[in-house]
Parts: C-alpha cells; structure tokens; sequence
C-alpha cells in the first residue's frame, strides 16, 4: 500500500513538475516554512529524546530543542510520529515532514541522504574502572589487556572487538556489567556515557568508579530536505543555544552528553 | 550456518554437562555430612546445620549465586576469581541441602529394629550403617533423588548470569543476532540429556531392587 501510494505520489511529482516549473519552487525551505506557520518534525517515541508527558504533551531533550527552534524562526513545532523509520529520507523529500529530528546517528547513509546538521550530541562507550587505577590508562590502547565486562550485543561489545579485545565477558546488561568492576570480578567495563555519568562518581552509588577513556563515539544531528537553507539556520542556532548555556541546561536536565563536551575518542 | 548455530550449542551444552557432573560429585557427599549434621544428638551441631538448610532452601539459587561471586569482591575487596568454579561451590552447596533432606527422610524411613539387631550381632555403629542401612536407604531414596538431579540438569541455566556461557546463554545470544530458533532448539538438548538420565537412573532402581522396600 506504502509502495503504491508512493509511486503514485511521485508520478504525481514528476507531472507536476513538467507542468509548471518554476513558481514557488524556487523559495527557499526557510521562507516555505515560515509561510506555513509551522515546522513538521519527523519522531519516534523513545526516551529521553521524544516522550509523551503526563499532559500528553511531547516532551524530551530533542522535542524541548526543537521547540526553541522554532521559536527563533517563529513558527510553529508540530510532531509526527513516523510509522516506519526506515522511509524518513522519503517522508522528508515528499514534504510530509520538514526535519528529522529524533537522536538520529550521523552517518554516511544520513549524509548521503538528506542535509544534516552539525551534530549537537554524542553518546560514546567509555571505559569505567576504580577511580584509584584510572589515571594509568590515559588512552584505548593502554586498557588492552585488562579484564573487561559488557553488555551482550551492546555497542560497547562492538566497541571491544574494534579494538582486538574478544574475551569480555558479557552480560544480561549495563548495569550487570558496572557491578563487575564493583566487585572486582572485572578490572573494566565498557558501557554509554550517558549511563556511566548517572551512576558513577560523588554522590552516586558507586562513588569509587570513574569514566576513563571512550573506545567509539557516535553522534547526533537533525536531518533536513536536501539542499535546504535551514541547515545552517539550525547550525547557527545550535551555536547560540550553546553559548547562552540553554543547550547545556537541557542537557543537563535529561543527563545527556554535548557535542562539544566529549572525550576525545581514541581512533584505535 | 546451521553448522555454526549446532557448534556453538554444543560448546554451551559442554559447559553445561559439566557444570551438572562437577555439581553431582561434589554435593552428593556432602549433602551426607549435612544430613548427619541435622541428624546430631549434639544440639549446637544439629541446629546450625538445620538453620543452613533452612538458609540456603529458604533462598533462591539465582541470588547464592550472586553472593558467593560478587559478595566476596563487594564486602572485603576479595574478588573472587574464577566464574565458573564460584558455579560449583553454590551449586554444590544448595544440591547438598537439598539431597541431605531427602538423605535424612531415607535413613528415618529404616526401622529401628535393624539397628537392635546389628548391635545384638556386636557391631559397631559404623558397620551398622554402611554394612547394613546404607544401600537399602540408597535404594529408597533413587526416586526422590531422580527428581531433583533431573531438576539440577535445568537449573544449570542460571550459571549465565555471572557470565558463564552454558546452553540456554548460548541460545539467547542468536536472539541478538537475529536468530530465535537456536534458543528454541536449546530445549532438545535438555530433553535428550535428561531422557538419558531417566534410563540410567530407572535401571539403577531395577538393579537394587532386590532390596524389599
């Protein structure tokens, strides 16, 4: 059904096209938007980006970003939820949404795709281990043979056999996974960022842990129509939102990593 | 690939068989120095070892697991060091309570009588009990011990959760990669090892039979 709502949509397109070139084609995305009064955001619902509240209002780190967005541009955030991830590009080049903007990876198929942001936020798999030994192990290739824990299947596993390291044992969870290096039963663990900065450190649970090294770092941007001049609207954005600290607040509030504020990744 | 999937359950039913072997060996003696601990005219004796009985029934096995692994690491700064043997001691622990009650519940069930007569015959206490008790207890106990080794075969799944890659590990893995019916299949490994068990310990019973309950 998809498929031939597509295909007919897009000989529709074409006929358009050929019948009346020029017009209003020639605007710009952002003059288009703003005409329409509103920016139509592509989501899925997954926390702690994109989340219904108790209101039943979006809420999240990318929905509350957005919105400030839009504010700028001074039209309306309005959020629809893509049935199917996987046709994003397609629902973006047919104008049934105008941006995506949900924690998406950057990667070379977004590239390729779609224009895409600077990215704002990263999620890295870092090395946690005691906050006594940490200071020995400055890089990837020093953590080398130590005995690690990770997650069966986690981006963190990958992230050890990246770097030659095959014996980690895996477990049922993160979480597993940081009681390991607790006990001592593993000298290291490789888990995300954003769950490492919750649990370990002052004031935490597991206050003598610390976060070492980060093994891959992963990105996140906003994808939007190819060519489209609110690209750099958002980058300008993204830029203004972080100097004034409104970025790093949000950030703050869902325990989220910013771009900018990363580890370095170590390309091992 | 089915090459593939067959190889890596076989790797995890090996640690499994061995967990269930290593497991037998050591908790069925020592579920006999349990039992004759719960059966101790001395009292001091006789209520620590009921109160570890009621200890290690009264909890899961999941979570003796995680103590003996992690507890030594998280209260004294001793990790323990090795997964699997830290597999053994809980698992051999909690069989051996288990099997002394039943160990316990064989030797009650012998009628006194026997053991008037053995020291009317002058002999000693030990040779009573091994000369005479021990077998026809061991022939009434095979059933109820069946139960719970055959229990022991599945149990031997909880090993995964301090990361030792037995059978049922093995199977969910392939979930990650996109593939359900390998954990599926893990099923007929248990069926087929504990079909085997069956016959062995069926033909066990056969041959003490000749002790008349």
């Amino acid at each position: 059904m998809k498929k031939l709502f597509a295909l007919a949509l897009s000989a529709l397109m074409t006929l358009t096209c050929f019948a009346g070139c020029g017009g209003s084609h020639a605007e710009s995305d952002t003059a288009y938007i703003k005409e329409k009064g509103r920016l139509v955001i592509g989501i899925t619902e997954y926390e702690p980006m994109d989340y219904k509240d108790e209101n039943d209002e979006w809420t999240g780190f990318d929905a509350e970003f957005a919105r400030l967005f839009c504010e700028k541009l001074g039209v309306e955030a309005e959020f629809l939820v893509l049935s199917d991830w996987d046709q994003k590009y397609f629902e973006l080049e047919t104008k049934n949404i105008d941006a995506i903007w949900n924690g998406m990876t950057l990667t070379e198929e977004a590239r390729s795709n779609a224009s895409c942001s600077d990215p704002y936020l990263v999620n890295s798999q870092v090395v946690v281990m005691k906050k006594d030994v940490i200071g020995q192990y400055p890089d990837a290739e020093s953590v080398k043979d130590l005995k690690f824990a990770c997650e069966n299947g986690s981006a963190g596993q990958a992230a050890l056999a990246e770097l030659g390291i095959t014996e980690a044992v895996a477990l049922q969870d993160q979480a597993a996974a940081l009681m390991e290096v607790a006990a001592g039963t593993a000298e290291a663990c490789v888990i995300d960022i954003t769950m490492a900065k919750a649990m370990t450190g002052e004031g935490t649970n597991y206050a003598d842990l610390a976060i070492g090294t980060a093994l891959s770092t992963e990105e996140y941007a906003v994808a939007f129509r190819k060519g489209s001049d609110l690209t750099e609207q958002l980058n300008n954005c993204i830029k203004e939102l972080t100097e004034d600290g409104s970025l790093a607040a949000l950030a703050e509030q869902y325990s989220l990593t910013l771009a900018q504020e990363t580890p370095a990744a170590d390309p091992a | 690939m089915l090459a593939q999937v067959t190889n890596e359950l076989l790797s995890g039913f090996w640690v499994t068989i061995e967990i269930f072997l290593l497991t037998l060996v050591f908790s069925l003696p020592l579920g006999l120095v349990v039992c004759f601990g719960t059966m101790s005219r001395f009292a001091p004796l006789r209520c620590l070892s009921r109160g570890f009985v009621w200890v290690i029934r009264g909890t899961p096995l999941m979570l003796q697991l995680i103590v003996i692994f992690y507890g030594p690491g998280l209260l004294f700064g001793l990790p323990s060091g090795d997964r699997f043997w830290s597999v053994i001691i809980a698992f051999s622990i909690n069989y051996a309570c288990y099997f002394s009650e039943i160990y316990r519940g064989g030797i009650e069930s012998i009628p006194q009588g026997q053991y008037e007569a053995g020291q009317v015959l002058g002999m000693t206490k030990q040779q009573i009990f091994f000369k005479v008790i021990f077998l026809q207890v061991v022939k009434r106990i095979i059933a109820p011990m069946s139960n719970e080794i055959i229990t022991l075969v599945k149990d031997t799944s909880l090993a995964r959760i301090i990361g030792v890659y037995e059978l049922i590990y093995v199977g969910q893995s392939f979930i990650r990669k996109g593939l359900i019916y390998p954990l599926f299949c893990t099923g007929i490994f248990y069926l087929v090892f504990s079909g085997l068990l069956t016959l062995l310990l069926g033909r066990l019973e056969k041959k003490l039979g000749y002790f008349k309950g």
